[in-house]
This record gives C-alpha cells, structure tokens and sequence, in this order.
C-alpha cells in the first residue's frame, strides 16, 4: 500500500472508489476543485498488487480521504472539513483511513493553520461512525436534520488539531536545526537565521495561528526529542 | 464606448442594465430591456449582440448565431458584436472561431481586459502558448501591481517549455516587493515554491537546493519543502543529507514507498544491510506495513521464508481480510507463491490446533472469537490463494472458502466471504451462481454500498441489465434522471462500460454504442473541466497544483478507462461495417431462441428480415419514448431535461460510415497511447477497411515492435502480406515505402509455412493457435479454395488449445464464438470444455 497526496491524475479512480462505497457521490470537478484549492490535503491510498502496465498507467485507488478548508467557518476559527473519506472493503483493517486522515491533519495545521476538523456522516451509517468516533477520536457536535438529500440526519463531528499543533512544533524546531547545520556547512548566509525570528513577530501581530508557531520555535532543543517520540508512542 | 450609433441617453441607460441583467443571469429582465432599445433603435448593432448572447444563454443557439451576425452586419467595428460573436462560438466549443472573434473584438478596443482574459483562457485551453504568452504579457503590461498577471505570464513561459523566462519573470516580480510577504501570505508561498519547482525542473539541483534553502521557513507546504530537499540532496550526491531528508520524511508518513526507494538510495544499501534497515524501521514504526513487506519483494529462498513468515503472521493474526490482496504481487515468482501457501498452510494448521480452546464462547455470545476470526481469514487467504488465475484449482478454493463459511456466525465476516465465494464462481464461469452469492452478500448489510455495487457489477457480467440497474437504483439519486441517469452524471464509468460489454456480448450493439459513447462523452466533460480552473488557480494561487493539472489533461485521453471504451466501441463499428445488419438487434446472430441466420438468407429473405427488424426497432423506440415522457410526468416540479432522441443507440449503430465513427475513437488511441498494442491492432484492421494502407502499415510496424510475437500482429502480418500478392493498384511511391520498410514478413518462405511455423514455435498458446486458424482461413479466402493447408486441421487445433495449460476460460469461450463462425461441432467442444470448467455456463449442456 502507497500513501500518497491526491494527484490530478489520480481523480478517476477516486471518484470510483467513492462511487463503489459510498452514497454521496461527486463528478470528477468537485475533486479537481479540491486538488487544486487544498492540494495539500487529500490523500490516496494505492493498491500495490498489480504492477501498472506502463508506467503512464495510473494507479489503482482503494481508499482517499478528500479534504477542505472550510472557506468562511462560522465561528470565525480556521479549521478543516472532511469531504469524503472511504477504503474499499477488501481493503478495511489495514487502518488507512486512519493513516490517510493523519496525513490530511497534518497538512491542515501545518500549511492553513486549522485549529480543528469536522465532518457529517449519516446517523444510520453505524461503521463509519465507529471510525470516527473510536478510531480516529472525533465527537459528535450535534445533529443537523435533513442534512442528505434523503433527508437523512447527519451527525455533525469534529476533532480538536491540539495534538497535532504540539507535533508541527517540534518538527518546525526540527527543521530550524537542519538549517543551521545547512548554513554552517557552508551555504554562506550566514544571516538566514534573523529574518525567522522577524517573521515570527510579524505572525504575532497578525495572527493568533502563527504565534503559536512561533511558541513552537522557542522550545528547547531537548524539549523537541521527546515531542518527536510522544505521537509514535501514542499510535 | 465609442460606436458607430450612439444611443439617446435614456437607451444608454438601457443598455446598461442590460449587461448588468446579463452579468447576475437575470437572462429574461435582459431581453425585455434589449427589446425596449430595438424598439426604437432596431438597427443598434450592439443590442442585438446582446439580444443574441441571452437568447443563447437560454439554451436558443441558432438564434442566437442569427442574430449575432446580424448585429455584426449592423455595426462591424463594435468590439462588443465581436465579443459576444466569440462568446457564442465559445459556447459551442468551438475554440478556433472564438479566437478569431476575441481578437477581431481586441482589435477595435485593445484596451479591454475582459476581452482579453478571455481570450487568454481560451488560448491556454487550446495549448496555443505564443499567443498565451502575448496575452499574459500584455496583461502584465497593463497591471504590473497585480501578482497574478506575473504569475500568469510565468506559467505561460514554462508550459512553452521556456522554464528561464518563467522563473526570470517570477524574480521580476519579487524585485518589486519592498518587504518580503509575511508567512501568513498564502498566495506567496505557494509562488515562491512554484518558482522552486521551475528550478528544479531545469535540472539545476543545486540552484533549486540553495533557493529551497532561503525559503524553505516561508513555505507552508511543509511536505513539498522536506520532498524537494530530499529529493536534491540526493540527485547532489549528498547521500548524507539526503538520509537525514527521507527519515524526516518517513516519520511523517511510513506508507510512502517512494522514501524508503529514497532512503535506500542514500544509504546505497546491499544484501544483509537492506534487510537491516527495513528490520529497524518495522520496529521504530510497528503499526507501518511498509518496512515490513517490502523485504518480501528483494529477499529470495529462506531469507525470503523467513520475512515472508513474520509477516504473514503479524497480517493473519489481525484477522485481515485483505492479506492476500497485500502479497498478490508476488505470485509471479513460484517458488515465492508456494512458499506462502505452505506457510500458510502451516499457520492454518497451528491455529486450528489452538482453536478449540476458546471455542467455547462461540457458541454463547453468538460473534466469532479472536481465534476463530483468524481462522477464518486464514482459510479466506487459501481460498484466495487457489483461486489465483496462476494457480486456478477452483475446488479446492471452494473448499477453503466453504469451510470458512462455516464458521462464521457474524454476518459481517458472512458478507465478506460470500464476496470470496461469488469471485471463485465467477472466474470459474458459473457466473449465474456468482451473482447469486453476491446478491446474499449484499443481503448480509443492505445499507453498504460496497456490496451493492460488486452485486450489481456481477449482474452486469451475467447480461441481466435491468437487475443491475434496478440494484444501482438502491444508491443512486432517482429523482431527476432515473438511476442510469444519475450514474452518467456522476460519471460512474465502470457501471457504464461493463453494461456496455454485457449489450456486446447479448448482440446489442446499439445500447453497446449508446454506452460507450457516454464515456466519450465523460472524457470530453474533462477535458472541459480544466478550463475553469485556468483562471480560478490563479485567483487561488495553488499554481504548481495547477501545472499537475494541465499536464495530467495533456494525456487525459489514454487513461485506460477511455482505451477500454475505445477498443469496445472499435471492434463494433469495424464489425457493423462488415454487416450492417447487425445494427438491428433482433438480427444479431445467435442470440435469443429465434434469432435469425441473416447470413443464409435469400437476398429477398434478407429484405424481408431487415423491415421486419426495422418495424420492431421503432415499436421499442416507441415504448422506449413513451415510457421516459411517463417518467417525466411522474417527478412534477423535477428539473427538465432535454429529451434523448435515440435512448437505444438504434442512430448510432445503423450510421452509414461506421469506419469514420471508429476513426474518432482510434485518433486519441494512437496519439496518446502508442504503445498501447491493442490500440496499434485496431488501427491496422480500420486503415486497411479504409484503404490506407501506409497508415495501417504504420500501425502494423508499431505492433510489431511493441509485441513482435503477438498473436494478433502474426495474423496482421500475414494479411498485410496477402494483400500484398494480390497486386492491388498502388502508386509507384506507396508501392516504394511499403518495400523499404514492410520487412517483416517471410522471405523465403511462403505465408502457409511462415503461418504453420508460429504454430509450431507457440504450440503452448491457445490465442496463437486462433491467430493460426484466422490466418489460414485469410489464405483460403485469397485462394479462392475452402481447403485447410497442411497441419492438423482447424476444428482439431481449437479442441486441443481446451487442453493447454495456459488456456483460459476466456480463450475457451473465444474458441467456442470461433467455431460456431466456422460451423463447427460445437458439442463434442462444449463437452470437452465442460471437464476443465464444470460450472462455466457458456459450456453448460442445454435441458
């Protein structure tokens, strides 16, 4: 099985996967509109099984989380918004929805600063509420009525990004280190460092997302080391 | 707006609103106030442009052009008239007369952006790059403050292929900024990496690595920073950093098998030190599949035992169904795949001896306990197993898979296994029972449309179309378009090409056409697809996204859903030009109880037959009709949709230029995909239908150099050579270009010996031995002789490739259609075909 970030090419068998599995279905703009707004936070999952015939030949999708930044939330908070997320059956109890999500999470902080990420799933859609709920940790917020075009409830999830802010922080750290031994090895900027800190406090003033970032920067060295084992340790 | 008729003020005013009412699509306010100005100006050249481009917008298209060429008539150096003159025809997709009339339109007022924006996208869509490019620069020239006109003008150069000028024009741009853009900017992120990956695309890694550096805490892509640095480092040689990249890398993600290739690279890993660095990944990350099973790939012989049985072992033991499917890859290599099924064997038989210790609870709290799940996905992995198409011992599949059933109270695990248990029947042929099994899968969980689909997807393979599409119905949105509707807008391809085989196979080749010409149709909306997004990425700012974009759509028409479409869509239209009769379903040979031999026929007889088809074609098409228009009145309110004038595909399959139809699908074939055999096969049989010979010479050469054995391109050959001894009449130079390079065929030889030899050099390939047979019946036919050339004889050859070891159940059923067409004894053949594929119900005797 290969992870990857949602590619254009990958859209077709997407959107059969999501045909095939799930009741909510998209033609293939809707998931171009996604690759190309949030290119950063949709991923496929890749059934290795069968070598392509050439190497043009796009890869079989068995399972994709298609994700969103919620253009203007409500409450005011950044955060993200699960579109779809399905894995064909032959491929369930791998945990790629969950390794799928992740990857989607991560980017969500990461590159739009998400504060948390929501979804609706179908009140009658037991296994995937299981998902949710026991899997990947979300909580309902509430119900909204008549949601689907059925006219079927939805439960309205979310998921607090906490614990993945805590993680962005130590790999910024991280990166800030390897740049540091870049520049010392000889990259010859030797004022490389500076400009970060400005622009940490620039971030202050603008926004509350990036001063956490910059919270994140000033940790320690060895604060980092042990950031870096807690989510392994936890998974 | 200077204009040639000025209007009065209070007009002026009119028109206005007019473009107002036609910019917020209040298309019916827009014409009352357009036909308020005609009234006292009925000559006003751009009013009625106006008029036109509303009209069209209500769905009126020849009107509309009318019009439009009468505004243009009215007031030719209005740019507005020439405007709107683009618009219609871009409406049309018709891109090249739009071009022209946005640039007639620029010409009158050269200062319009709108104008020229539009012509932008337009010429980006068509790929036309020059003129893109002197578009994008003229919009740069006009707002230089705007960053998406220099971003604009970047993408332009570097879809030309200019990748200098684009990343030149991108600095231009960042020279103007007195302060570099905070982090926040989201749109300068995504540029400045863009302009990385322009860099990097030029192949100057070390340019691309020290940009990356200055940027790299500015850019909130955080995955393409740390891929692009890995990625350099190691194309530097600096293996050191490189490594350093990809651990960083598969922390975040451990499933990415391109990091450990990375990795791997870096560490310039071999023998034991691979095994070792695969060994301490699996054990810093125990939940990844990756480090894993990748060992399994590279080890061999009791090395490759030993990862082969840790693995299996930690996949068995989570009870996963999906084991199998995770070492599939693998069964090309035997003494891998015999490996796993011993070690399999052997965990099978370790847990069943474990087994009854906990088989107590079973029984009272009615769910499968831990032990018993993995037995059960145990015994559905050998089930799988012997039912690999390299193995294929279907009994023992149904063993496996029977037992297992057995002991599986849950109805989960039931649903899953009935799945395995319909696949066995299905590859066995008994595809009545396999869907069967299917629907009882589906029964287990109504509300999983996973199963739903595979139901209906294996009604679709035992021809029961209205069963399959009453299933999909179950899922899809009902309320507009029916079921089949929604699945078209959807754009559900593989339900609409599997229904499309199965009409191949029932000999309705006009519901057949009807389908596949919806996937056409689907590719094109693709294709379509992108034009919004050249404008909206830019607004957006996601551009190297966008670049993926256009490139993937550059090559959209080879994906293999459209070969699939294509190649099915070929061989009817090839097969219609042959026998046009068979465009009247109730004509098509063999099918049904009373169907009629046509070939046989009397002339007179044939007449009689084809008004007799005629007249039930149109009753069908009546009831067709009526039973749609009762539809529509049964969802009052729905939304209305244009009427489909041939829901049957009857106009489709009874064209009169059956091989011109076939060309639209073949041109994206050998353009886009020209290693694509079958593509290159199908090209040769139209070109010769179509008397271009170089053209399927052409082909014929691409064939052989991509399959020179192939049994298709062995018969092409011989017939291209046939055709050849015929002497037709050919100009001197065609005749010079087909001896300079047609030098595949026998020299010495003649084409019977040339034909008996591949006979003899692939005696172990049934598909051969067909290629054979068509080749021979190719020579008879030159001949003008019914005899059968030297060798066993064509009816015993299609008996013996039953009994070959690589013969599947499809070349059988191609052997079965193939003697029928040669009036052969279809009996003693179906019998013989019945000892190696009991339940297939091709071969099943008739009650």
């Amino acid at each position: 099985m290969d992870i990857v970030m949602l590619h254009p090419s990958h859209i077709p068998h997407v959107q059969t996967c999501n045909i095939t599995n799930l009741p909510e279905n998209y033609f293939a703009k809707y998931y171009l509109y996604h690759a190309l707004t949030w290119p950063q936070l949709s991923y496929v999952a890749i059934d290795l099984s069968k070598p392509p015939r050439s190497k043009h030949d796009p890869p079989k999708i068995v399972g994709y989380v298609l994700a969103k930044m919620e253009e203007e939330p409500v409450d005011g908070v950044p955060h993200g918004h699960i579109t779809s997320l399905s894995v064909m059956r032959t491929h369930r109890r791998l945990g790629l929805a969950e390794k799928l999500m992740r990857q989607s999470q991560k980017a969500m902080v990461e590159t739009f600063g998400a504060k948390y990420v929501s979804l609706h799933v179908r009140v009658s859609n037991k296994a995937a509420l299981r998902l949710y709920k026991d899997t990947l940790q979300f909580e309902v917020e509430k119900v909204e009525s008549k949601y689907y075009a059925d006219g079927e409830d939805a439960f309205s999830m979310k998921q607090d990004l906490g614990f993945i802010w805590d993680k962005v922080k130590a790999d910024d750290d991280a990166l800030k280190i390897d740049d540091k031994k870049v520049e010392g090895e000889g990259a010859g900027d030797e004022d490389e460092g500076d400009p970060v800190g400005d622009e940490g406090q620039e971030d202050k003033k603008k926004k509350e997302v990036m001063r956490k970032v910059k919270i994140g920067r000033a940790l320690g060295v060895s604060d980092l080391v042990e950031k870096v084992e807690q989510p392994k340790a936890a998974s | 707006m200077p204009s040639a008729h000025p209007l009065a003020s209070k007009e002026a005013s009119l028109f206005r609103n007019v473009l107002k009412f036609y910019e917020t699509k209040q298309y019916k306010k827009g014409l009352k106030a357009a036909e308020q100005i005609l009234k006292k100006n009925p000559k006003h050249g751009e009013t009625l442009a106006m008029k036109g481009l509303l009209i069209n917008c209500q769905g009126k298209t020849e009107e509309a052009f009318v019009i439009a060429k009468e505004a243009l008539k009215q007031d030719m150096k209005s740019h507005v008239c020439w405007h709107v003159y683009g618009l219609l025809y871009r409406s049309q997709k018709n891109f090249d007369e739009a071009i022209k009339a946005y640039k007639m339109a620029l010409r009158f007022e050269p200062e319009s952006q709108q104008i020229l924006r539009d012509l932008a996208l337009l010429q980006i869509q068509m790929r036309d790059y020059n003129g893109y490019i002197e578009s994008r620069r003229l919009m740069v020239m006009s707002k230089p403050q705007i960053r998406q006109n220099w971003t604009g003008l970047a993408i332009a150069y570097h879809l030309a292929g200019n990748l200098a000028e684009a990343e030149n024009v991108l600095t231009k741009y960042e020279e103007t900024l007195k302060q570099p853009p905070p982090k926040s900017d989201l749109e300068n992120s995504e540029a400045i990496l863009y302009k990385n990956y322009v860099i990097a695309e030029s192949g100057d890694y070390q340019k691309a690595l020290d940009h990356l550096e200055t940027i790299s805490r500015i850019a909130v892509d955080r995955v393409a920073v740390l891929e692009a640095r890995a990625e350099y480092h190691l194309q530097l040689g600096k293996n050191e950093d490189a490594e350093k990249a990809y651990r960083v890398l598969l922390d975040r993600n451990q499933e990415k098998r391109s990091y450990y290739a990375g990795l791997e690279k870096s560490l310039g890993l071999e023998g034991d030190a691979r095994l070792k660095i695969y060994e301490e990944l699996a054990e810093q990350y125990p939940r990844a599949d990756a480090p894993k099973r990748i060992p399994l790939d590279f080890q061999e012989g009791d090395a490759f035992k030993a990862v082969a049985e840790k693995y299996l072992e930690w996949r068995l033991k989570r009870a996963a169904p999906s084991t199998f499917t995770s070492l599939k890859a693998l069964y090309g290599d035997v003494p891998k795949r015999e490996c796993l099924q011993s070690l399999v064997e052997e965990f099978l038989a370790k847990t069943r001896a474990e087994k009854p210790a906990e088989n107590g609870d079973k029984l009272t709290n009615g769910s499968a306990t831990a032990n018993n799940s993995v037995l059960i996905y145990t015994l559905y992995y050998l089930s799988q197993h012997h039912d690999h198409w390299r193995i294929r011992d279907t009994d023992k599949a149904l063993s496996y898979i029977n037992e297992a059933l057995e002991l599986a109270p849950d109805n989960a695990d039931q649903g899953e296994l009935r799945l395995g248990l319909a696949r066995i029947l299905k590859h066995a042929g008994d595809v009545q029972k396999a869907m069967e099994e299917m629907d009882s899968a589906r029964q287990k969980d109504k509300s999983d449309r996973y199963y739903n689909t595979k139901c209906a997807k294996y009604m679709l393979r035992n021809d029961c179309n209205e069963e399959a599409i009453k299933t999909m119905g179950l899922f899809t949105r009902n309320d507009v378009n029916g079921p089949l509707g929604d699945l078209l807008e959807m754009q559900c391809v593989w339900y609409i090409t599997e229904d499309g085989e199965s009409y191949v196979r029932q000999g309705k080749f006009g519901l057949a056409l009807k389908r596949f010409h919806a996937i056409y149709k689907i590719f094109e909306d693709w294709t379509d697809d992108q034009f919004d997004f050249h404008s909206f990425s830019l607004r957006k700012g996601m551009i190297r996204a966008y670049i993926e974009m256009v490139r993937w759509e550059d090559s959209l028409w080879s994906h293999p859903f459209f070969r699939r479409a294509a190649i099915n869509a070929i061989k009817i239209y090839l097969l219609l030009n042959d026998k046009p009769h068979l465009a009247h379903g109730s004509l098509a040979n063999g099918n049904g109880e009373d169907a009629v031999d046509f070939e046989s026929l009397s002339t007179a007889d044939r007449k009689k037959a084809m008004k007799k088809a005629k007249r039930e074609a149109q009753k069908q098409e009546k009831a067709a009709a009526e039973a749609a228009a009762k539809a529509k009145d049964e969802r009052k309110g729905g939304e209305e949709k244009k009427q489909d004038d041939d829901p049957l595909g009857a106009k489709l399959a009874q064209t009169t230029e059956p091989l011109e139809k076939a060309l639209m699908w073949l041109k994206p074939l050998l353009e886009l995909s020209p290693s694509f055999l079958e593509g290159q096969t199908a090209g040769f049989d139209i070109y010769m239908k179509r008397k271009k010979y170089l053209l399927a010479l052409k082909c014929l050469l691409a064939s052989h150099n991509i399959a020179p054995e192939d049994p298709v391109v062995h018969e092409q050959i011989a017939r291209f050579q046939i055709f050849l001894n015929s002497n037709p009449e050919l100009s001197p130079t065609v005749k010079t270009i087909i001896d300079e390079t047609f030098t595949i065929a026998p020299k010495e030889s003649t084409l019977a010996q040339f034909n008996e030899t591949y006979l003899s050099s692939n005696a172990d390939s049934a598909k051969a031995a067909f290629s054979v047979i068509k080749t021979r019946q190719a020579l008879a036919s030159a001949e003008g002789s019914k005899s059968d050339s030297e060798g066993t004889d064509s009816e015993t050859l299609l008996f013996e490739a039953l009994k070959k070891d690589g013969t599947t159940l499809k070349d059988a059923v191609e052997g079965l259609a193939m003697l029928k067409e040669m009036k052969g004894e279809v009996g003693n053949y179906a019998e013989e075909a019945r000892k190696r594929w009991p339940v297939a119900n091709v071969f099943a005797a008739k009650a």
